[in-house]
This record gives C-alpha cells, structure tokens and sequence, in this order.
C-alpha cells in the first residue's frame, strides 16, 4: 500500500525549513513495523492456531494466515500515523492557534480507493476459490453420518445401522471421507467440529449436508451445539474421536451396525 | 421570546398530574385490568394475559402521562396551539419538573435520553461483569443455565437498544436542532412520544425476571422463542415492538428537521457532518426496524394465537425469522455506526483546529456505507445450510463495506495529521476508537469470507468481533461525544483528569478481554455457553480478570459525572472552541435555543483560513477572528 503524500494543499501549508519531513519518518516506520509485522504473524500463526485434523481445516488455517498477514499493513498504516500524530503534534494543553488547513489531493484518493478496491477484490476471489475448493470435494463412497439435534444431545446413526445417542462418543476412520447429515427434532441448533473445519446449522425440517471431509489425524475431537438452543446448549457438546479403520469396525459392531 | 405564560403550576398535585408518576399508577392499573380480564376470558393461555397486561401497561401509561391531553384542544384541525401554550408544553417555568413529564423541548428530551442511556449502559454492563464471572472458571459455578441465559439475553438487548439511541436520542435531539439553527423539533410532541414510548417500554422489558426469563439471548431466534417454556419470552418481543415504534417516530422526526428546520445559509454543503451521520443513521433505522418488528409481532401470534410463521411441523421455517431479523440486524449495526464514526470527525476536527480532511470524501464513506450495508444481511446465513447462490454477492457486498469505511479512516488521520492536537479525553476517545475500530473491522474481514466463516461462526470469535465494533469502536465515539457535549449540555465542567482515568482503564481492560476471547474464538469456543469447556478455561479467565479493568472504568465514569452535578465548576459557553451553532448559543440554553435565528455564511470547519470553504455559492464575509462560530446573528 504505497501511499501518496498526504501532505498540504498549495503552498500555504509548506513545512517550515528545519522542521523535520514527518510524511517520509511516518512512512518508513510503517514500512518497518508491517514487516517486522509480517515475519511475526508467519512466525506465530502455526502456534496460535488449533492444530487442524483436516484437510479442510488446514486449507481454513492458511487462509485465515493469509488474511492476517494482509491485515498486518492495513492495521499498522492506523496505528502508526494516528501515534505518530499523537507524539508529534500534541500541543501542551489548549491550542491558540489554528493548524494550517489542508485538502487530499485527487491523487491520494483515487490511489486510496485503489487499494482499498484491490485488496477488497482479491480477498472476495481468494475467499470464492478457497470456498469452492473446500466444498466440491468428493469422492464416491463416503461414510454418511446422520446427525439429529434435540434438546439438548445429539443422536448419530450410520448408514452401516451404527448409532449413537446422547453424551457419547462416536468414532470415524481416519483418511476415509465423511458427510454429516444434520437435522434437527425442536428448534435451530449448530453442528461444529472446530478441528474438521466443519460447520452448518442444524434446522428442524431440514437436512443439510456439511461439504465432505477427510480426518487425517487421529485423536479425540469435540462435536458442539453453536447455536444458541436453550437451557442447556453450553452442555451439548460430545466428543468425536478419529481412529485407525480396525479400530473403528469394532466401534461399529459394538453399536450395533455392520462394518 | 414572548412573555411568560400566565398558567403557573404550584401545588404538589398539579405537579404530579399529569407526570410520569400519574403514568405510572395508571399504566399499572391498566395493566392489572386487562391482563385478569383477558386471563379471564381465555384460560391456559398465559402470553394472552402478559400480552394483554403490556398493552394496557402502555395504553394506559400514556393517558396518565398526559400524552393525549392536547388532543381534544388541538386536535381535528379545530385550532393550533398558541405560542403561550407551547412554551408550556415545552416545560416552561417548570424546574426540574419538566423531566418527568411529557415535555417537547428536544433539550428536555435529549436529556431523558442522556440519562436513559446511561442508566442502560450501567446495568448492562453489570450484566457483562456477571457473563466474565460465569465464564472465569470451567462448569457452571456462579449462575444455573437458566439465569445465565437471561443474563445474556438481557445485557445482549438492553446494550443493543442503549447503543441505537445513544448518540441520535441525546445529542440527535439536544445538539442536532441547535447546530442546524432550529428552534425545537419539527414536532416536538412526536420527539416526546419517542422517547416516551422507550420508557415504557423498560418496566415491560425488566419484568421479563418475574416471568421466568427468556432463553434466547439477543437474536431472539425462532422457533426457540416460540417454545412454551415461560411467559419471560413476551416481555422481550412486546419491547421490541415498542422500540421499533419509539425508534421510526423518532427517525421520522429527525428526519423532517434536518429537511425543512435548516437556518438561512445551512446548505447541504454546510451541515456539519455530525447531522449527515445522524440523518443517514434514521434513513437506516426507518427502513430496517419495521422488519425488525414484524418479525416480533409475528414471533407473538405464533405465541398467543398458535399460528405457525415459524413451526416447521406446521409448514412455517426458521429460515424466515433469521432472514427478518438480520434484515434489521446487520443495517442496525451501521445505524449504530454511522452517527459515532460522524460525531468523532466532529470532535477530531475541533481538537485538531483543523478542517476536515476530505469533507465530502468523508460524506461519501458515511454514505457509501448506509447503501451497502442494506445488502449484506445474508452473511449472518452462511452456514445456515440454505446455501443460496447468493451468498457470493453477500460476501462481495460485505467486504465492500471496507472501502468507503477507509474514507472514514483516511478523513480522519489525515484531519489530525500536523493539526494542533489538544489531547483532551474526547480526542482520546476518538483515538482509541480508530484502534478498536481497525481490529473490530479486521476480524470482520474474517467473518465475511465464507471459508473461514465456516469455522469461525456462532463462535466467541463473533462475540470478540462484534464488542469490538460496537463498544471498542461505537461506545468509545459515544463517550468522546459524551465528554465533548457534557459541558454544553448540563453546563458543567467534568474532572478531565477521571475522564482520561476513564479512557485508560476502558482501553486497557478492552484490549485484554476481547482480544483474549478472540483467541478463545479460534480455538473453537461458541457464544452463550453458561458452561465453558475445559480447553477454552485459560483465556476465559484472562478476558474476566482485564474486564475488571473496565468495571473500575465505569465506576470511575459514574463517580465523575455524580461529582460533577454536585459541585462541578461551571462551563464556558464555548468550551473547546467548535464553529458548529451549538457553541454559540448560551450555557444552559435558553428555551428557544436563539434569540434571533442565525445566518450561517461558510463551513463550520473553516480553521486556519477564514474562508475556506468547499462550496463559493453567495459571498463569503471574513471572520475577524479564527475562535469566531460561523454565524453572525441576524441584524
């Protein structure tokens, strides 16, 4: 975001000699801060983030990286001119006199609207393909799982006659793809697996579908409710645990269904 | 002015009726009356009975209150009232009195609506401090489900409502007429009922904790609201329904002032940018809360008269409440927005003794984001599972929002840029709010696009986001407003010294709490959960121990302004030196605010030149001096 000069309007507002030039200090301290900035958000973000179980859930986390290393300039160009203001201008209690007046030039505007519309645009185009990729992943046979909401548990049942009802754990195998089937008996609620990278509202009289997700690690998960459902929604939330294939074929049989 | 009026109101009852307190004692025989007759009439129907109840509460509140007194007088086209009698009705001669009646001077009401809001700001925020102690520690410790709910429900909505009004009720009626050269409303008797009509709407609101809660939070989402769990529920749709009418009345009277009270020479290029925020504010608010309020009135039929809007076992979907309600909810947030992002240009350009930079690039932001911001409603549905192809054009609409909401940030770091920056708490507001501002619209960013929506939704990322708007970004505006227009307002000084106390605590205790629960967000926390899990204990208890920061920053707010009114010293009439009308008039302002109307000749922002000025239409005169307000009374 190489700005233009915000600077004054016609020759009134020409810096006096041996005032120091604040436009160029201010620019290169935004310039510095953003990539010390940069460096520390790529540095960090592996850290900070949840650790994926997905897929999909890493392709969220990168993107979500990405739009933090964007944001770093954008936030920094606030920051930094609004202190450098602070400090440099502040005068010592009320002023007498008045600052000289000064207008944007055209240039800085439309150069400001430029950017702005640019970022703005790349972002939309990213977040569409991201969005795309993530969702119009299949594969022909994947493991269906149908989730039905009630207050306040969750009851799944697999294609293979597995179930599972109400504060349990269910079990899926790692590196095979799976769709959630939600629904739901009362009122809205919000399916969410935060590690699969997978949400979608659970509405009662509907079924809708979460994109298919492959779980690559193994490890225990929560499912939970996200949306607001009553007495004890902060209570519905269970856990999902990915294992190998043998061991979820015995899960299977042990509730019921057939591997 | 004209002389005073000869009715004179002396003895203890004429100055009780008519008076809030008459109102009062009506509107609870009504209330009682109707809700045993309708309880009478229709058994096993509870919501009627309450239904009933809160109508006659507010019926009957307002015969008592006087509100109708002046129908059979004026009314009918039978004649007009004389000058004499309204200055009685605008509370002259009336002391204190005229704050507890329904009086139509916008001052009076600006008042009403000062206080109001920070009644409602204190008891909200109580409500926060209790969500923070509730979610310190894992488990429900301090609440059961039920009241923790209702807590949430209840700070959700009274903040909501309380940040609607805070800057068009208080300074939208006690400033706005005054910077435009008006002298009252264009009806004052409508300005009355609004807020009126607010007020009677909080006993019907508060009762909800004597009728079992309601278990939905804010959004009021359907079918959950339609469960017959409690009767709580009613006290939360009745309050809508009469705050969406107190909003549209009020909206709708700003509105005509701003269009046909102007003073002589307040062109459209004239007015101050504060009026353009709060009049692009109303259009918002006038054309987005009547959806707000359908979709309550719609939420009480299915409650009382078993209809079926949102049942889906009965053909009605919950799909429909979501897309009612955000089409008042996303456009509410910038209703909200607008008149603080404007209000702080305002105050940047006063205390930067500098002209606005930018002014119509400015206006435009303002007024690029009241068109948007009509459209992007759908994104609260992303991951409803209704998957419209619309979601596309959401998203694009959504992430457009930040181009003119640059222009608001370019204008106003360009406007302090080499100004003579006097750091008072208000410029300290307005600072905090554009660092706030910065990360709550950010987050937002995060939010609008769809895959990483897709995990960040319903989630404390949300909740983190959006107090980082609405009270990092609104609430900060709003005090830097409050500081700004204290003085001109109650005519006296607030201890500078607490208010920047003030300003540090909120700012610190802010940044901790919610960049903490941003974090709780990505590691996957959902909103409204009475019960947090174990793995989101640690930043949790971060975000409840800053928040004490910010529970002494209100107390240090509150202990300012009760000092204040006690021994206070008293305030210039043009205490920070701003150019708008308001500063030119008196402190207190006298009833009919001018004694001549003025003429405005250039910008109110004209420092530094006397005569710099976007628009030459007519000949500029020459200020004498650059502390001068742009107008000149009229010879």
């Amino acid at each position: 975001m190489a700005e233009p000069n915000i600077e004054g309007n016609g020759g009134g507002a020409t810096p006096a000699r041996g005032e120091p030039n604040h436009i160029r200090r201010a620019i290169i301290l935004w310039v510095v801060l953003s990539i010390i900035g940069i460096v520390l958000v790529i540095v960090t973000t592996p850290v900070v983030l949840p650790p994926s179980a997905s897929g999909l859930g890493n392709a969220d986390n990168f993107t979500m990286a990405m739009l933090t290393v964007l944001s770093v300039p954008v936030a920094l160009f606030v920051f930094v001119f609004l202190g450098y203001s602070v400090f440099a201008f502040k005068t010592n209690g009320r002023p007498t006199e008045d600052a000289v007046p000064d207008k944007p030039r055209p240039g800085l505007q439309i150069g400001f609207m430029g950017v702005t519309s640019a970022l703005c645009l790349f972002l939309v185009i990213w977040g569409l393909f991201a969005f795309y990729q993530e969702t119009s992943a299949s594969s022909p046979r994947p493991v269906v799982i149908h989730a039905t909401a009630q207050q306040w548990m969750w009851t799944f049942s697999y294609d293979n006659g597995a179930t599972s009802t109400g504060a349990q754990v269910i079990e899926l195998p790692v590196n095979q793809p799976v769709v959630f089937e939600v629904t739901s008996k009362d009122v809205l609620h919000g399916f969410a697996i935060r590690a699969l990278g997978i949400r979608v509202d659970a509405n009662p009289g509907e079924v809708t579908t979460t994109p298919q997700v492959t779980p690559t690690q193994t490890g225990t998960y929560l499912v939970q409710c996200v949306e607001l459902c009553g007495l004890l929604h902060s209570y519905m939330w269970e856990a999902v645990k990915v294992v190998s294939p043998q061991e979820f074929n015995t899960w299977v049989i042990s509730q019921g269904g057939h591997p | 002015m004209s002389e005073a009026t000869q009715v004179r109101r002396s003895s203890l009852i004429s100055n009780l009726f008519p008076s809030v307190v008459s109102g009062i004692i009506l509107g609870v025989i009504g209330a009682v009356v109707c809700g045993l007759v309708v309880g009478a009439l229709v058994q096993d129907n509870q919501d009627a009975a309450v239904v009933a109840a809160y109508t006659g509460w507010t019926i009957f509140f307002f015969i008592g209150i006087g509100a109708f007194n002046g129908v059979w007088k004026w009314g009918f086209a039978r004649r007009d009232p004389t000058h004499a009698e309204e200055l009685q009705l605008a509370g002259q001669n009336q002391g204190l009195w005229r704050y507890f009646r329904f009086t139509t001077d916008h001052k009076v009401v600006g008042m009403q609506y000062l206080a109001t809001v920070l009644f409602l700001f204190f008891i909200g925020s109580m409500g926060a401090f209790m969500i923070r102690l509730e979610q310190s520690v894992p488990g429900a410790i301090f609440f059961d489900p039920s009241t923790y709910n209702t807590i949430v429900g209840m700070h959700g909505i009274i903040m909501i409502v309380s940040a609607i009004i805070m800057i068009s009720g208080p300074f939208g009626n006690f400033i706005l007429p005054i910077m435009i050269g008006a002298r009252d409303m264009a009806f004052p008797r409508l300005n009355a009922l609004s807020y009126w009509l607010l007020f009677s709407g909080l006993p019907i609101f508060l009762s909800t904790l004597f009728l079992g809660g309601f278990p939905t939070g804010w959004t009021g989402y359907a079918p959950l609201s339609v469960q017959e769990l409690t009767p709580g529920m009613d006290a939360y749709c009745f309050l809508i329904i009469i705050f969406a009418l107190s909003t549209m009345v009020a909206a709708m009277n700003i509105l005509t002032t701003v269009l046909v009270l102007r003073t002589k020479g307040m062109t459209w290029g004239r007015l101050p940018i504060f009026v353009w925020g709060v009049v692009l504010s109303v259009l918002l608010g006038l054309t987005a809360f009547p959806s707000f309020m359908v979709s309550q009135i719609m939420v009480l039929m299915d409650r009382v008269f078993q209809t079926s809007f949102f049942l889906a076992a009965s053909g009605g979907s919950n799909w429909l409440y979501e897309h009612l309600f955000w089409f008042m909810g996303h456009p509410e947030v910038y209703v909200i927005a607008l008149p603080s992002m404007a209000a702080a240009a305002e105050m940047a350009a006063v205390f930067s003794r500098k002209a606005l930079f930018g002014r119509r690039m400015m206006l435009s932001g303002l007024i690029g984001i009241a068109i948007i911001s009509f459209l992007v409603w759908g994104h609260h549905l992303y991951t409803s599972g209704a998957n419209t192809p619309l979601d596309a054009p959401y998203m694009l609409d959504t992430e457009l929002i930040s181009i003119p909401t640059g222009f608001f940030f370019l204008g106003i770091i360009g406007t302090i840029w080499r100004g003579k920056l006097w750091m008072t708490p208000s410029l300290l507001f307005v600072c905090g709010m554009l660092v706030n501002f910065v990360i709550g619209g950010i987050t937002g960013i995060y939010l609008a696009d769809l895959p990483t929506d897709e995990i960040l939704h319903g989630g404390m990322f949300v909740t983190a986001h959006f107090h980082f708007t609405l009270v990092g970004s609104m609430v900060f505006g709003f005090f830097g407003a409050f500081y700004y227009w204290f003085p001109k307002m109650v005519g006296k000084r607030l201890n500078p010294m607490l208010a920047k106390l003030h300003f540090w605590l909120f700012e610190i205790g802010f940044l901790g709490t919610f960049l903490s629960l941003f974090y709780a967000g990505l590691l996957g926390e959902p909103r409204w959960s009475a019960n947090v899990a174990p793995s989101y204990a640690v930043p949790n208890l971060i975000a409840s121990l800053f928040a004490i920061l910010i529970a002494a920053s209100v107390f240090t707010a509150v202990y300012n302004v009760i000092i204040t009114l006690r021994s206070g010293e008293a305030a210039e009439a043009n205490e920070w030196g701003g150019k708008t009308l308001e500063w030119t008039v008196p402190t207190p302002v006298p009833l009919e605010n001018f004694e001549h109307l003025p003429v405005v000749t250039s910008t109110p922002y004209d420092y530094g030149t006397p005569s710099l000025s976007e628009d030459t239409e007519g000949a500029l005169s020459p200020l004498p001096s650059p502390s001068q307000p742009q107008a000149q009374a009229e010879g």
